[in-house]
């Protein structure tokens, strides 16, 4: 974790003096003159990420006696990391397919590709369970709460 | 007394009783589902109930987290896989129990554990909160900010591991929350010219995303562990071990008490969670126990502490909530959004301007208490075979129900690519071990935060010496400072220790964290 927390303490230094220096300067006004600017309480956290991650930066990087393999280990496992990069794609190809093709492509999409990213190879089980969640979702919506939502 | 009469005849009179009793049984099926915690359950739920009354709305949801924190006794008992790290000390008893094949008994203790946990709790959030509200209409700008700063300081030091973590986590929601127009300039902050934006990031996506995709997520990650634990799964064929008997209950009784009472204190001070009663209760219950060795090996004594405690925590803990306005929970923060997207503002004035409403909600809440049994008694062995359910076909569900909830909350896609942002970063957060239940609570008392802090700051004149003149204020910004240097010191003494091991009995998948 030691060396998860330096990354992410140094990640979190550059992003909040971009924050600082480039991004809020550029998307706040200062505001009128005579009130408190906008900018203030947004600054203010800024720094105050800026001044916690430092912390997080030394003592990552310190080495101490007992410093091990737990220390340099990454803290998302290489299967967590995988499913990540699944759920990411098939929300990428459904939003792609909603957008194309409508809501029921889209949200079919979803369900089957979530499905497949899983494991489940069964064509029964896939189409059964597509089917029962979207009209289980159409029953609930626009027979028993009465109201659309597309 | 009058509004508490109205309140009967609301929920009595209408459908109230049986959306609150959708809301106990759909909690109880989430939080039986290892991952999916009663914030969870209510993040994705919140839409549903956008085109309900404004009592059965909030009381189906306070069912959703009264439910779900009962159910997930079910996989932490059955599986040895807690939905949530607070119900981890019922697995430590609950687990050897299933394995000795007496799995329906300890599910049976869980349950009346949990009601009367629960039921207890509500009476005190009934009889405490109006009387407390009272004191906090007394508080001004400069008292709210410290309290603030105070609250949020204490959540980040106690929902973590790291102060340090905690209080990124912190200024990170309240960074998020200043998204949108500032109220007094009319200036746009941060919004990289989208006009969805201008009004600011949702709280519905925003929590749907960081609690319920990125634990998808991970749980999609462990698929195998849990589908390893599932097969194993027997019960025995005695059937003195699928129920409570009366000496059972006469042991379990003062446990139950004592569970109460603890959880109900720890959630009254905010950011303790539901871990903290349920552990505290657990290792009380064995200290005072004639034979603590025998912990662990399946006392049924272990499942009434943790679960009375975890289950008091869900009412007690929207006491700061319903007195102060100040969530001390992450459910207490996502129901803030249900609250005032139903008409309700928590907080103390919500007692004066709508008594009927408040009445409404707590005869609800005391009727979930009596439903949970009910369902619980009734389809607690249809409930527990949801564990059998591979998550693999529960998972890709979920994930259509976040899309739909957060697609509702204003008719656009944009919506989704909110959540999916927050998702990644609750991921991140949750594997990087940053408290996104921080997060949230400063994201949603960020407003606040920065009126009061404005406000401060131009009746003390800008002159820090002004604070001497409102010694509540100062008071609570001391006990923040001790607050840190103390955490400071523990973390330093911790980090020259083997870190803890407090659920290495166990398989705790999911990722909420108190």
């Amino acid at each position: 974790m030691k060396r998860a927390n330096a990354i992410s303490g140094i990640f979190l230094c550059v992003f909040s003096i971009v924050m600082l220096g480039m991004v809020i300067p550029t998307q706040i006004n200062a505001g009128p003159s005579g009130m408190m600017s906008p900018r203030l309480v947004p600054n203010m956290m800024m720094i105050g990420i800026l001044l916690l991650s430092l912390p997080l930066v030394i003592r990552g990087l310190r080495k101490t006696p007992e410093y091990d393999a737990q220390d340099t280990a990454s803290p998302i496992s290489r299967a967590e990391m995988l499913a990540l990069l699944r759920i990411s794609g098939v929300f990428a190809a459904s939003i792609a397919l909603y957008e194309l093709f409508g809501a029921l492509v889209g949200a079919s999409s979803l369900v089957i590709l979530a499905l497949l990213v899983l494991g489940e190879r069964r064509p029964l089980v896939i189409v059964a369970l597509t089917v029962v969640l979207l009209t289980g979702l159409w029953a609930l919506f626009y027979k028993v709460l009465g109201t659309a939502i597309l | 007394m009058e509004h508490l009469i109205l309140g009967v005849g609301d929920v009595f009179g209408g459908t109230t009783l049986l959306w609150v009793a959708v809301g106990v049984s759909l909690g109880y099926v989430l939080g039986a589902i290892p991952g999916l915690g009663k914030a969870i359950g209510v993040a994705v739920s919140i839409p549903l109930t956008f085109y309900l009354e404004p009592v059965s709305a909030l009381g189906m949801l306070i069912g959703i987290a009264k439910g779900s924190a009962a159910g997930s006794a079910v996989s932490a008992i059955l599986l040895n896989t807690p939905g949530e790290p607070s119900s981890a000390p019922t697995a430590f008893d609950g687990y050897p129990l299933a394995r000795q094949g007496k799995g329906q008994k300890a599910l049976k203790m869980a349950l009346f554990a949990s009601v009367t946990g629960d039921f207890v709790s509500t009476i005190i959030l009934i009889l405490l909160a109006a009387p407390l509200a009272r004191y906090a209409l007394l508080i001004g700008p400069v008292e709210l900010c410290a309290i603030l700063v105070f609250s949020l300081v204490f959540i980040g030091g106690l929902s973590g591991n790291s102060l340090t973590k905690g209080l990124i986590a912190a200024c990170f929601g309240i960074f998020f929350a200043t998204v949108g127009l500032e109220t007094e300039t009319f200036v746009a902050r941060l919004t990289f010219g989208y006009l969805e934006l201008e009004d600011g990031i949702s709280l519905v996506p925003m929590a749907i995303g960081m609690l319920a995709v990125a634990e998808m997520v991970v749980q999609a990650g462990n698929l195998n562990t849990l589908d390893r634990e599932t097969a194993n799964l027997r019960d025995s064929s005695d059937p003195r071990d699928r129920t409570v008997t009366q000496d059972e209950l006469r042991r379990c009784a003062p446990v139950i008490a004592r569970g109460t009472v603890i959880g109900t204190a720890v959630g009254i001070l905010p950011g303790l969670g539901a871990s903290v009663g349920s552990f505290l209760s657990y290792g009380e219950t064995r200290r005072v126990s004639a034979t603590p060795a025998k912990y662990g090996t399946g006392m049924i004594e272990g499942v009434a502490a943790a679960e009375s405690a975890d289950n008091a925590v869900v009412p007690s803990s929207l006491i700061p909530l319903f007195a102060l306005g100040i969530p001390g929970s992450v459910i207490a923060a996502i129901l803030i959004a249900a609250f005032i997207l139903h008409g309700l503002t928590p907080g103390p004035l919500m007692f004066q301007q709508q008594p009927r409403m408040v009445a409404g909600l707590y005869v609800s809440m005391l009727c979930a208490s009596a439903i949970l049994l009910v369902i619980g008694l009734l389809g607690q062995r249809l409930f527990s075979q949801i564990v059998h359910v591979p998550l693999r076909l529960v998972i890709p569900g979920v994930l259509l129900f976040c899309c739909v909830g957060s697609f509702m909350e204003t008719g656009s896609v944009f919506s989704i690519y909110i959540m999916l942002g927050f998702a990644l970063l609750g991921f991140l957060a949750r594997k990087l071990d940053f408290s996104f239940v921080t997060f949230l609570i400063g994201f949603v008392i960020g407003p606040k935060l920065e009126l009061s802090f404005r406000q401060s700051l131009q009746l003390l004149n800008h002159d820090a010496s002004n604070l001497l003149a409102h010694p509540i204020a100062l008071l609570f910004l001391f006990a923040a400072l001790v607050f840190v240097v103390l955490s400071g010191r523990a973390t330093a003494r911790r980090s020259g220790q083997t870190p803890p091991t407090t659920q290495e009995n166990c398989n705790p998948k999911g990722g909420n964290q108190p």
